[in-house]
């Protein structure tokens, strides 16, 4: 079986593991991500009746005062940036940020999605598509569990390019 | 004088008396009557659906209850908790007492067994001819064994776990070896500096080697005594395991055979025996 490395990056409070939480239930405890930054997660995926290991590191914050050490985005083959709709501090800087989990990882590509779908009105989520400077390929609810298997499906698909 | 015959008007009288005189109390009859009868009809109904709950409870209790009393034991624990230390302090006193004169008895045993044969005409001439290492040294060494519990070959940058040995039932080694990878990173950015590599974590009885390649580590955890005899041995095979993977890097890419190298490598130490 094909194991792939993960990444799952954002902001503070975004919901990156709470997306975890509806994908993955084999998961380290909570203390991991306070103490070191990071808390990794593993899960299989079948894409096209082959089956992916996808070893989904929640790396904790990517701004510049976070200490994260940068060997947490080494050797990934696939990245999820992941902001909240509800709060545009997640998505003001969002190229900025993307160019920084970028330039860690090696990464060309980066998966963007919106998370807590469930507090906007479709009007509203109109109007952030136009607000948010790149293409957002995915909008999310993990508490309602609203396309989060999509998602790990896409960046399964990106973690094989 | 003609003794008087019965008076039906006067009979009815009296039957007319009572009538009057005992109405309450067969109204309070009646109704108590109705009351118990009801009651005793009550009780035919109710009976056996209260039997079948008295079962229910019986045999689902903790399903019922569980929760309940776990919930309510921890609290009276939680506020109790001098009390519980006092009445179960004398207990697990006596059972951890127990249990280190049996673990001292054995140990007695062990070291008086193998001082004895390092005392015999033949561990004397060897002594004649050994190195650094003292009696004690090899005293402990036999008594706590060092035995290999788990080997892990380790993508270094990723995380992803190539191969691996094991003795317990770690549930996802590649979770573990994820976090492991990360807990390496953490401190090795956080306390080392450049291009010094974290190499042991020790964890009550175990000890977690790890020895760093150019894109692989092999992380081993070793339970008993890790003197440095058994260090540099380990780190030989290590060496040697390393080798032979990125000497043909297709190891990398079949678990099941890495799996197969690594316990052939350690079995011809025979510290996985």
């Amino acid at each position: 079986m094909i194991a792939k490395k993960v990444l799952l990056v954002g902001n503070f409070g975004v919901g990156k593991t709470s997306l975890i939480r509806r994908f993955v239930l084999n998961e380290f405890s909570e203390a991991y991500i306070s103490t070191i930054g990071v808390r990794v997660s593993t899960k299989i995926v079948e894409l096209n009746t082959e089956k992916i290991k996808l070893l989904i590191w929640d790396v904790a914050g990517t701004r510049d005062d976070e200490k994260v050490p940068k060997a947490y985005f080494l050797g990934a083959s696939a990245a999820m940036y992941v902001f909240d709709v509800s709060r545009e501090e997640t998505y003001l800087n969002i190229e900025k940020q993307i160019a920084v989990v970028q330039q860690l990882s090696g990464l060309k590509e980066i998966m963007i999605v919106g998370n807590k779908k469930d507090l906007l009105s479709l009007h509203q989520l109109e109007a952030l598509k136009n607000k948010v400077n790149i293409p957002i390929n995915l909008i999310t609810s993990a508490k309602e569990n609203e396309n989060v298997e999509d998602a790990f499906t896409i960046l399964a698909e990106q973690s094989l390019k | 004088m003609e003794k008087p015959t019965v008076d039906n008007k006067h009979d009815n009288r009296f039957e007319l008396l009572k009538e009057l005189l005992l109405y309450d109390d067969r109204q309070d009859f009646n109704v108590l009557k109705d009351e118990i009868l009801e009651r005793e009809k009550f009780k035919r109904k109710v009976e056996p659906l209260v039997d079948e709950k008295i079962d229910d409870l019986k045999n689902n209790f903790s399903v019922h209850f569980g929760d309940k009393v776990t919930e309510s034991i921890k609290v009276q624990i939680r506020e109790s908790q001098d009390e519980v230390v006092e009445a179960l302090y004398p207990i697990i006193g006596k059972l951890i007492k127990k249990f280190i004169v049996a673990e001292i008895t054995k140990l007695t045993e062990n070291i008086n067994q193998t001082i004895n044969d390092k005392f015999s005409i033949s561990q004397i001439i060897k002594r004649l001819f050994k190195g650094k290492r003292t009696d004690a040294d090899d005293v402990l060494q036999e008594v706590f064994e060092p035995i290999i519990e788990e080997v892990f070959v380790i993508e270094k940058d990723s995380g992803l776990l190539k191969g691996s040995f094991s003795r317990g039932s770690i549930a996802d080694k590649d979770m573990v070896s994820g976090m492991l990878t990360a807990i390496k990173s953490f401190a090795e950015d956080a306390f080392s500096k450049e291009g010094q590599d974290l190499e042991d974590i020790k964890f009550e009885t175990f000890q977690l080697s790890i020895q760093n390649f150019k894109t692989i580590y092999i992380a081993t955890a070793t339970s008993g005594i890790v003197n440095s005899d058994f260090k540099e041995e380990l780190y030989d095979y290590n060496n040697t395991l390393a080798e032979r993977i990125l000497l043909d890097r297709s190891f990398l890419e079949d678990e099941e055979r890495l799996n197969h190298l690594i316990v052939d490598t350690f079995i011809k130490t025979k510290k996985l025996d």
